[in-house]
């Protein structure tokens, strides 16, 4: 059809201006898809933030309350949240982990000492606690301090680049730091956290036996099952502690001389997406996480005296990780129990040593 | 966008309660979780047998959603 009034032809003229939208958008294109970007992040950073003030108030609050401070905490914990550790320089990597547990011990000593200064009252659950709230609102600090630096550096220089590749990952950054927030809850009431698997099943072995502390925060039994010795150890509960399974393991064999035929570790473990909460995996080699330190010891102390490591491992998301234990993964431990014998029995035979190491934050988890 | 997994997350509440363990007829009892328990605390005095009861296990579970 061709519309015609006063001799203009506007269909002609519409055809002729829709090639300027081209250019236009070849120029501003890129200026818009800037503009929503920085948006997009801006609305998360916001959303960071709230979270970062709120892990900050509710660690003050239980300071105050629980831990009963005298006096104002909150300049003392703003400089707790910006606390740096300094990692040791890895371009000669021989020796590193030394150097790392090191760097690391002190600074745990250092928190440790310094929370202690902090809170009046000196039960170790409390004391606990205020370390485990004061890193997650200093991990929630510093997600909040390096997303707004790359979402300024990008408004600065106009990077769509850096704030698409920002925008991209903001859903899994804000994802995992409302995890962090969750795990405030769980914390200052004491709950044990889906990552006390580990511990729950080592409590079970450990409860009503005599304990002896084999690193620091950490615990030893020593019980029987079918002619076998076991050398069940877990983190000191109820305390939110994670303990050094590393040493303890590596005191067990090299200065009390256990020779262990197998060292079995329970943990949980990080689950695909697709993955069910609470699924139990085997497998072997040294369970645990961290920064690699006690996997470390675990291997060297292990492969010294070529003793199996087995692993036995309960499935679950990072969120159900460290907040309050879901009823799918308490209720796999008496699954890990059976498994735990029918690895006992399988591999090793009865007069033998086994060293069981229940691994992670035994928050709530006694012994 | 992809928000919206941890929108349909947080519609589900959770309920924390804490198990007590009867070690001698093994009758076990649901409640609330209070402030103050951990698994191995000494629990209430069991209903069955009057055994002295010990918290075993402490966990979340979903409730209907809010
Ligand atoms: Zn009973």
């Amino acid at each position: 059809m061709v519309l015609q009034t006063g001799g203009i032809d506007y269909t002609s003229l519409l055809y002729a201006l829709s090639f300027l939208f081209v250019p236009v958008y070849i120029i501003l294109g890129p200026r818009l898809q800037v503009y929503m970007a920085l948006n997009d992040i801006g609305r998360g950073l916001s959303r960071l933030k709230l979270m970062k003030d709120k892990a900050r108030k509710e660690t003050i609050d239980y300071v105050t309350t629980t831990g009963k401070t005298v006096g104002d905490p909150s300049p003392r914990i703003d400089q707790f949240l910006d606390y740096v550790t300094i990692m040791p320089v890895d371009i000669d990597p021989n020796g590193i982990v030394g150097k790392i547990d090191h760097v690391v011990t002190v600074r745990d000593e250092r928190v440790r000492t310094e929370v202690g200064d902090l809170v009046s009252d000196k039960n170790p659950v409390t004391v606990s606690v205020s370390e485990n709230l004061l890193e997650v609102a200093g991990a929630l600090n510093n997600i909040h301090k390096v997303v707004r630096h790359y979402y300024l550096l990008g408004k600065k220089t106009n990077s769509y680049f850096m704030l698409l590749q920002l925008q991209m990952i903001m859903p899994q950054i804000v994802q995992e730091a409302d995890a962090l927030l969750n795990a405030v809850d769980t914390f200052k009431l004491a709950q044990p956290v889906g990552d006390g698997i580990g511990p729950v099943i080592a409590s079970r072995y450990m409860y009503g036996r005599d304990k002896q502390v084999v690193a620091k925060d950490t615990v030893m039994s020593i019980s029987e099952y079918k002619g076998r010795k076991l050398y069940v150890m877990k983190a000191e509960g109820p305390m939110a502690y994670v303990g050094q399974p590393g040493v303890g393991i590596k005191h067990i064999i090299d200065d009390m001389g256990v020779k262990p035929s197998a060292i079995i570790m329970i943990d949980a473990a990080l689950k695909l997406e697709g993955e069910k909460t609470g699924e139990i995996a085997e497998g072997v080699g040294a369970a645990i996480g961290g920064i690699g330190v006690e996997k470390y010891q675990i291997e060297e102390v292990a492969s010294g005296h070529k003793i199996p490591i087995y692993a036995i491992l309960v499935k679950q998301s990072i969120l159900e990780a460290i907040s309050a234990m879901r009823k799918e993964i308490a209720e796999a431990s008496d699954k890990v129990m059976t498994i735990l014998g029918r690895v006992i029995e399988e591999k090793t035979k009865e007069g033998d040593n086994v060293v069981i190491a229940g691994i992670g934050n035994t928050l709530g988890v006694a012994q | 966008m992809a928000t919206t997994s941890v929108a349909t997350d947080k519609k589900t509440k959770f309920t924390v309660f804490t198990i007590e363990e009867c070690p001698a007829c093994g009758q076990k009892t649901k409640r609330p979780f209070q402030t103050g328990d951990y698994i191995t605390k000494d629990g209430a005095k069991c209903a069955k047998c009057g055994n002295q009861t010990r918290i075993s296990l402490i966990y979340a579970e979903a409730t209907k959603p809010a």
